[in-house]
């Protein structure tokens, strides 16, 4: 089974550029894109993703509080805040609120390779990871 | 009130001859007198009008002048009002310390020259309305002063994101274009290889420089997390860019402030670590905030330099080359309510800004 992304993010080009790293692997694919947290809230319940990319700073909701809301609903779900404010104190707060990674935007070269390890074997959610998990 | 304006003038005396005779005597001053016939009359006008000068009789029944002035005395808004006494009998250097004491402006005895009484008059009412046109100009000074500093905060935020949203993103997608190659790099040819290699290397440090300009500008995490952690974030940033320690201690049990609140408290940290920076010498720095209880907020930033030079002092007291920092930092205190000091040795720089917490800080800086 293929592994699906929700992309977030405000800017188009960014979330193009997002999809052509993402699917560079073929066994990767783009279950839905939106453009700030209310929107990515809608998309989720819908699209059925097993990992989600996050921006932090959008018009409305930031990253951090989307997250915490698409939690609320998949509580297992791995998310990647992708940022380019990251910084510790950034990722202390985001880790408080359940995402797995920060990745900085200015550095995006590790993402591919922090993405596969969250989705390693042991750790890979269900397709509908939408579904409350213990 | 301008130049023109006239300024009331209140007489008080129980005989209305010598009323009469002030009148005549202040007429052509062309300001508005009032007359009272008993010390209670007088504080009567006081409570209902602005009075600039009271000109009074020493002895009168029931209230005597000295009684009334220091009534007059008791109240906040007229602890500096021009009080000049006139009297027929009091005439001892005593009577007359008494009335000083009393805050009296003069003390004149009978029989009166109108020209010199005129003259006098006419000497404290001008001081009156130009105190009184200074304080409404510095009124609108402050206003000013707090609209400029409430509009550098918005106009540097909106510069923060549209670097973000612009540029940032721009290199952002840039970074990961080069990602994308990077990943078949071995296809290139070794000098192609190289300079996609600098090429990242060059977005990385790009990258980085819009992240500090833009940081420095608005710090993202203020909006969007709170004062606490852009603090922090900007302390660890001014550590790494000016190799002086910053230890930073900090109330966790602080929620979010008003907006307002946050901002101002975030520049006055920000303006003092620059002055330890480029002033102190000092290779420490420390940020404290706390809440002393629930009301009020202190936020205090310390170093170990050699404090504030007696030569910076002194223009700094007579308001001179105080930058735009310092004051720019009183007045941020003084609009949330609240009051800065600073207090500098040659073991380093303490300032200390109270700001009641509904509007809420406390601060105490040294550099």
């Amino acid at each position: 089974m293929r592994t699906r992304f929700l992309i977030v993010d405000d800017n188009d080009l960014v979330r193009q550029s997002l999809r052509t790293v993402l699917q560079a692997n073929p066994e990767w694919e783009i279950a839905g894109e939106a453009s700030n947290g209310q929107e990515a809230l809608e998309i989720f319940k819908t699209s059925h993703p097993n990992l989600v990319i996050l921006d932090f700073q959008m018009p409305g909701m930031n990253g951090i509080e989307t997250a915490r809301r698409i939690l609320e609903i998949a509580p297992a779900m791995p998310i990647v805040l992708f940022t380019q404010h990251a910084s510790a104190e950034l990722e202390k707060h985001a880790r408080a609120a359940g995402i797995r990674s920060v990745v900085s935007k200015t550095d995006t070269f590790p993402m591919v390779g922090i993405i596969e390890a969250l989705l390693g074997p042991a750790d890979r959610p269900p397709a509908d990871g939408e579904r409350p998990q213990d | 009130m301008n130049e023109q304006q006239k300024v009331n003038i209140l007489m008080v005396d129980d005989q209305p001859a010598k009323l009469l005779s002030y009148e005549v005597i202040l007429k052509e001053l062309n300001e508005n007198l009032i007359k009272a016939h008993s010390g209670r009359e007088a504080l009567d006008h006081l409570l209902k009008n602005e009075i600039a000068v009271v000109l009074m009789d020493v002895s009168m029944p029931e209230l005597d002048g000295f009684e009334l002035a220091d009534m007059i005395r008791q109240h906040p808004r007229y602890q500096k009002t021009a009080i000049i006494f006139i009297s027929a009998v009091h005439l001892t250097d005593l009577d007359q310390l008494k009335a000083y004491q009393r805050g009296a402006v003069d003390y004149i005895s009978v029989p009166i020259v109108p020209e010199l009484l005129r003259a006098k008059v006419s000497v404290f009412a001008d001081l009156h309305r130009k105190t009184r046109q200074m304080e409404m100009l510095n009124g609108e000074l402050r206003s000013l002063s707090a609209r400029l500093i409430a509009m550098q905060d918005e106009e540097r935020r909106r510069i923060a994101r549209d670097l973000h949203d612009s540029v940032g993103q721009l290199v952002a997608t840039l970074s990961m274009n080069n990602g994308l190659a990077l990943m078949q790099a071995e296809k290139l040819s070794p000098p192609a290889r190289e300079a996609l290699n600098q090429n990242t290397e060059l977005v990385k440090q790009l990258s980085k420089e819009i992240r500090t300009i833009s940081h420095l500008l608005h710090p993202p995490l203020l909006d969007e997390i709170g004062l606490l952690p852009a603090i922090k974030l900007f302390a660890d940033g001014f550590a790494e860019r000016s190799g002086i320690q910053v230890a930073v201690e900090l109330a966790p049990e602080l929620g979010r402030l008003a907006p307002k609140v946050e901002i101002s408290v975030f520049r006055i940290i920000q303006e003092c670590l620059t002055n330890v920076y480029r002033h102190s010498g000092s290779k420490t720095a420390s940020i404290k905030i706390w809440s002393s209880d629930e009301k009020v907020l202190t936020l205090q930033v310390c170093d170990q330099g050699k404090g504030i030079g007696v030569e910076r002092r002194v223009s700094m007291s007579l308001g001179k080359s105080n930058g735009v920092g310092v004051s720019g930092m009183r007045e941020r205190v003084r609009e949330l309510g609240g009051t800065l000091d600073i207090q500098s040795n040659g073991n380093g720089t303490t300032v200390t800004a109270v700001i009641p917490e509904t509007t809420a800080a406390t601060v105490a800086v040294s550099y």
